[in-house]
């Protein structure tokens, strides 16, 4: 049995940041490489060196369009009361204990009883919007050299690359590593947690991880609305494909720019 | 009354003559200047030449007063940066100068030579009064045969921008030592809160049944 965890919205704004944060870690860390032969053979579908940077700064401007109207509909759900109060994704106090539950559960002890949102669900949401205005304000600051020499004095754009550097690896890492490996790679998900794809989960499952949600929707009678048919074996099989392609190149750009780290002048 | 009308008729012409060259745009006062050099940074060669009270200062001018003659920094000032420098003809730049041949983009990204910036020889020191790369003129003369519109402020970008990880950088650029420093603080504190955290939690799984999931 199936319930409903993601709406079409959600799972479109997901998939639109997916493969626009993909465009731009290739691009990106292509152009970082391009010393090298790896970062040349990265850069060669795009153009090359400049054609990466094209694609780069319009990948980029999609993003940034991409947060605002997230932005908006954020707005929308919670001040048309969209949401129940127990749904939102705004980091609460039961949060930092259900952390420090879930490591001594990590080590033995019991589980903590999580709600639709887990602690990690939280940080990944909200490390987005730190990102996007780390990657965003630096970005827009390196897209036009020239003009930001205007308003600024033109060291800043010395800064503005490192930092737009580090966070762009801090969020390559932190998506290809701990996201991946919680979303896709522990036993409990193997090989994906299709949930933001279909838009569904496993019943069962989430009975287990997030018990205080399960319940609170029997209490309040909403269980049967939530629940939904499995989604066709079509969609099912492409979210497969998509999510674990993701994966196997996220896991490819972590190995070679590991391998490649000490070759290039930084 | 002849004298009185002549008076009144040169009087009237000279306030009411006066008003068509009031009205007409000044093109040559003092106050304006080299208003134009300064909203573009463009300035004639021979408008920064040395001389008393030149109104000229480099924004990277330092504090202290510059002995010619020597090595670096003093050489940054001489009309031949290389004139002291032992059989100079037969090295190379990167012999001496292997600092700057690396921690350049301009050289590791677009294989752009030290000659297309820095000029023919003699190689004047980057602050000498007539090196194109002197600060007052660098964004004309040199960043702007790539950078078409560079500016002044355009050519404080730092080419050869030191490793903001060494500790001389906090001296150099501080900006770009501590942007850095924090950035890293942050990003090596998510790991090391999140790694090992992600690592426990699938061992755990790995050793846990499904059924025993969210228990408790």
């Amino acid at each position: 049995m199936r319930l409903k965890r993601f709406t079409p919205i959600q799972k479109m704004f997901h998939i639109l940041l997916m493969f626009s944060f993909l465009t731009q870690a290739v691009t990106g860390t292509a152009r970082m490489y391009i010393e090298t032969q790896w970062g040349q053979m990265l850069a060669q579908p795009f153009g090359g060196y400049d054609g990466c940077l094209i694609v780069h700064k319009y990948t980029g401007l999609f993003m940034l369009l991409l947060f605002l109207c997230h932005l908006v509909y954020a707005l929308f759900i919670i001040f048309a009361h969209k949401a129940e109060r127990d749904d939102t994704l705004l980091p609460q106090g039961r949060d930092i204990g259900q952390f420090f539950a879930h490591l001594r559960w990590m080590v033995g002890g019991n589980a903590p009883r999580f709600e639709r949102w887990g602690y990690w669900e939280k940080f990944d949401y909200w490390a987005v919007f730190w990102g996007m205005i780390i990657l965003g304000i630096t970005g827009l600051m390196l897209y036009s050299p020239l003009e930001t020499s205007r308003y600024f004095k033109g060291w800043s754009l010395n800064v503005a690359l490192w930092v737009h550097r580090i966070e762009a690896c801090l969020a390559m890492l932190h998506v290809f590593i701990i996201h991946f490996a919680i979303a896709h790679l522990r036993r409990h998900n193997f090989p994906m947690d299709r949930a933001m794809f279909c838009g569904d989960t496993d019943l069962e499952a989430a009975s287990h991880e997030r018990p205080a949600w399960i319940a609170r929707l029997r209490t309040n009678d909403n269980l049967e609305n939530q629940i939904s048919s499995d989604a066709p074996t079509l969609r099912v099989a492409v979210s497969y494909i998509i999510g674990l392609s993701a994966v196997i190149l996220g896991i490819y750009l972590v190995i070679g720019g590991l391998m490649n780290a000490c070759i290039v002048n930084w | 009354m002849q004298r009185l009308t002549q008076f009144m008729a040169l009087l009237l012409a000279g306030v009411f003559l006066a008003l068509p060259c009031a009205a007409q745009e000044e093109v040559a006062g003092a106050d304006r200047y080299r208003m134009r050099e300064a909203s573009s940074g463009y300035y004639e060669q021979y408008e920064v030449m040395p001389n008393r009270g030149s109104p000229f200062l480099q924004w990277n001018a330092p504090d202290v007063p510059i002995t010619l003659g020597g090595r670096a920094p003093a050489a940054t000032y001489q009309a031949d940066s290389h004139a002291l420098v032992p059989y100079y003809e037969r090295q190379r730049c990167e012999s001496c100068h292997k600092a700057e041949a690396h921690n350049n983009r301009h050289v590791t990204r677009r294989n752009i030579t030290c000659r297309q910036c820095h000029g023919g020889e003699p190689i004047a020191g980057v602050n000498h009064y007539f090196s194109t790369l002197n600060p007052i003129r660098r964004h004309a003369m040199v960043c702007a045969k790539c950078h078409q519109g560079a500016s002044g402020s355009f050519a404080m970008y730092v080419v050869h921008e030191p490793s903001p990880l060494l500790a001389g950088t906090a001296g150099s650029f501080p900006v770009l030592y501590w942007a850095v420093w924090i950035m890293l603080g942050i990003a090596v504190g998510t790991f090391a809160l999140f790694l090992p955290h992600t690592g426990l939690w699938m061992l755990r799984e790995l050793f846990t049944r499904k059924d025993k999931g969210g228990e408790g």
